[in-house]
């Protein structure tokens, strides 16, 4: 079937990333493994899985290095990977930066809207509080919870929160969708919940109202992103 | 030389490759997305397909040595252990094709490497899938319309006419609805914010209701190592819980087992409820508190206050974890999906199961947030790596893209020699987690790992010897006054509050307290 071709084989049909880390990660990778494959100068069969063949750890952190040497800094999920690196990550996000414009009369203003996991009789109302850090988990199991708590969160996992979740009077998840693991437990615990929120200019300690009787949006696959006029309202009081 | 394998074989694996890569596009763009501020859940993502691609062929040869996937099927059935939709039906076979599909882009591995490794998983798979699902025979929840039914009927009567009924808003009802919120946080939890000890079965036609098999895994102390301590007074690894929702018509549960109802599940729809528990060494299921409603509504308080308890001190473990510690953990759980195969076999061993490979270990510098999370969003989501591009005029099923999640075998290996087979033996594992301390809670009691595995290789359930391995929902149709379908069916009903003894004759208008 002709010669063997030690040049990284390329797709008749292309395929591009579509995200520049992983672009210029596997293109790293690849050509490193190319010029290891090169040099042993035997077939592709005769070596892949030999013991000593192959890039190591410390090529590995090479590629990473590179990246980070363009002064590139990488986006953070878990709060863990930012407070041992911080040098790699970009700096957090402040969590208050309001993602869309109040409207309103000042006295009960729309600041928000979000996709409702838990449908009710009753709109929910309660006090705004950032939960958002492993240090503020802490402090509401070392303090309570405050009654008539609407906790915000910026991730749809049900981890970060569990030893205080079922305290809290509703959520307002900054991610995901109703069928992520925040919206299944807001709706074993029966705690009113609206995830993938675009959030206003809210802070700590302001008075919110959930629009907990809006109808759940259609996750089926026919159907297109939430409009908006089928999201939940969150309306901030006085 | 060409490969040791068929033409028939090849074409066999990548059907189910291609079945696999279809149902997994439209469930990782439908049904969920996956993330965590504690865990650094994309970048175990990555590292545990790794860890699937080096050791599962191995792994599951070694069991395969021991016991059939075929029983292995037949047993997973008959009990409740994690060999279930999830951990079996969907991790096992597309863990190893997403760690084959991520190793080519990198160009660490060509389509036509380990090409019998690839034929041992998805053979595997197919046979142990086969057998679990005999009684609906689909091979998986996707494959039946997103719907499973593996029960056969002498279980589900006793499931039903067990049932304790309960009524909007009194004691068994509440205590039910805040059992099950806290066993899903905590098993979320326990598993790293991924949802593999949360398993649903059904739905069942129960009348003009229809009846769920819950399942909360891994609840005790066992094989996660950070469970040794924080899980010593949970009295139950795993626990089983059929419902019968009145008003509420079940249109689907996926291959990740999450269910969707209309209305919307609400624990006000419970009309009855159950509780069991069983294992690789339980012979059925056991009950657990059923002796009267407020024995059961006590029951599930106790075990809410337990499992509350160990939510917090479990919180507490993971929140004083390095990185490495939570990425191996959750890297570890994910990997170890299928590792009741072995326990169930009788050759369970820590280190296959809760190390990570020597070779998957040299890629951990690349799992930065960022890079995992686009890698894995390019891998499930946007299908943007080189081998998932088809040609031109291709249509995915689905999403009519002509492009597929994960690449099929080239049928050239039948006439080249570019091929190899195997990735080679399972290499040394290391972890940074703590070293495993605690026994292993078992349905026997507390045990050391040698005696639980000399337990499962001695033990043969009643229901697996001949003939009643064979004696199945079609047999009994024309041979339910025969002495066998009796006792076939007493096996099922030992313990039964409500069917001890009552053989095989029963319909549903026949059992002592029909809920439909």
């Amino acid at each position: 079937m002709g010669a063997q071709d030690t040049a990284p084989r390329r797709n008749k049909w292309g395929g591009e990333h579509a995200t520049p880390t992983v672009k210029a990660f596997h293109e790293s990778v690849r050509a490193r493994m190319a010029d290891r494959f090169a040099a042993t100068g035997k077939r592709w069969e005769e070596v892949v899985f030999d013991h000593g063949f192959g890039l190591t750890r410390s090529d590995y952190a090479e590629v990473e290095a590179e990246l980070l040497a363009t002064g590139y800094r990488f986006d953070h999920s878990a709060q863990i990977s930012v407070v041992e690196n911080p040098e790699k990550y970009k700096a957090p996000a402040e969590a208050t930066g309001p993602s869309i414009d109040a409207t309103g009369d000042g006295q009960i203003t729309v600041v928000g809207y979000g996709d409702n996991a838990l449908p009710l009789d009753n709109d929910v109302e309660g006090i705004v509080r950032f939960v958002d850090t492993v240090d503020k988990v802490f402090e509401m199991m070392d303090t309570g919870v405050p009654p008539g708590t609407i906790a915000v969160i910026e991730d749809a996992g049900g981890t970060l929160t569990a030893p205080i979740l079922e305290e809290f009077a509703g959520m307002l998840c900054k991610g995901g969708t109703i069928k992520s693991h925040l919206g299944v437990l807001s709706r074993e615990f029966r705690i009113p919940c609206l995830m993938a929120v675009e959030l206003g200019p809210v802070v700590d300690g302001d008075r919110v109202r959930l629009e907990s009787t809006k109808p759940p949006p259609d996750t089926s696959a026919e159907a297109a992103r939430t409009a908006i006029t089928d999201r939940a309202r969150i309306w901030k009081i006085g | 030389m060409p490969i040791d394998a068929s033409y028939a074989e090849l074409l066999e694996a990548n059907n189910l490759i291609r079945r696999a890569s279809d149902i997994n596009w439209w469930l990782c763009q439908y049904r969920t997305v996956q993330e965590s501020a504690l865990f650094p859940v994309p970048a175990y993502m990555m590292l545990s397909y790794l860890n699937a691609y080096y050791r599962y062929p191995e792994l599951v040869r070694r069991i395969e040595e021991v016991m059939p996937a075929e029983e292995l099927g037949d047993r997973a059935r008959e009990s409740c252990t994690t060999l279930m939709s999830t951990p079996i039906g969907w991790c096992l076979h597309n863990f190893y094709l997403l760690g084959r599909e991520y190793l080519m882009d990198l160009g660490v591995v060509r389509p036509t490497d380990a090409i019998e490794d690839a034929l041992t998983v998805l053979s595997f798979w197919k046979r142990f899938m086969l057998a679990y699902h005999r009684n609906d025979a689909h091979l998986t929840t996707g494959d039946f319309g997103n719907r499973s039914q593996v029960f056969p009927e002498r279980q589900l009567q006793v499931f039903e006419s067990d049932a304790i009924g309960c009524q909007t808003g009194d004691r068994l009802q509440t205590a039910l609805a805040q059992f099950v919120a806290t066993a899903a946080q905590y098993a979320l939890l326990a598993h790293c914010e991924s949802r593999p000890g949360i398993q649903n079965e059904g739905p069942y036609q129960v009348g003009a209701n229809q009846m769920m098999v819950r399942f909360f895994l891994n609840l005790a102390e066992g094989d996660f190592p950070w469970l040794d301590g924080v899980a010593s007074d949970v009295p139950y690894a795993n626990l089983v819980i059929p419902v019968v929702l009145k008003e509420t018509r079940v249109t689907m549960l996926d291959d990740w087992s999450m269910f969707d109802c209309d209305p919307p599940y609400d624990p006000a729809h419970v009309a009855a409820v159950g509780l069991y528990t069983s294992d690789y060494l339980c012979d059925g299921f056991k009950p657990v508190g059923m002796g009267s409603a407020d024995e059961l509504a006590a029951t599930f308080e106790d075990l809410r206050d337990v499992l509350r308890s160990a939510t917090n001190e479990l919180w507490k473990v993971f929140a004083s974890f390095t990185r490495d510690q939570m990425l191996d953990a959750g890297a570890l759980v994910y990997y170890s999906l299928p590792r009741d195969l072995a326990h169930t076999a009788g050759i369970y061993n820590q280190d296959d199961w809760f190390t990570l490979d020597e070779r998957v270990q040299e890629f951990r510098p690349l799992f930065n947030d960022e890079y995992a999370r686009d890698a894995l969003g390019e891998l499930l989501g946007y299908l943007s790596y080189a081998h998932q591009q088809s040609h031109e005029y291709t249509m995915a099923r689905y999403s009519d893209l002509p492009r597929h999640m994960e690449s099929l075998i080239p049928y050239s290996v039948l006439v080249t020699d570019e091929f190899t087979t195997t990735s080679g033996p399972i290499r040394p594992g290391s972890t940074s987690l703590p070293p495993k301390t605690a026994l292993w809670s078992t349905t026997r009691g507390k045990l050391p790992i040698d005696e639980v595995n000399e337990l499962a290789r001695s033990f043969r359930p009643r229901s697996m010897e001949v003939p009643y391995r064979f004696l199945d929902d079609e047999w009994v149709k024309t041979h339910y006054r025969d002495e066998a379908a009796d006792e076939l069916y007493r096996l099922a009903q030992t313990g039964s509050r409500t069917l001890e003894g009552r053989g095989a004759g029963l319909l549903r208008e026949d059992l002592p307290e029909p809920k439909g």
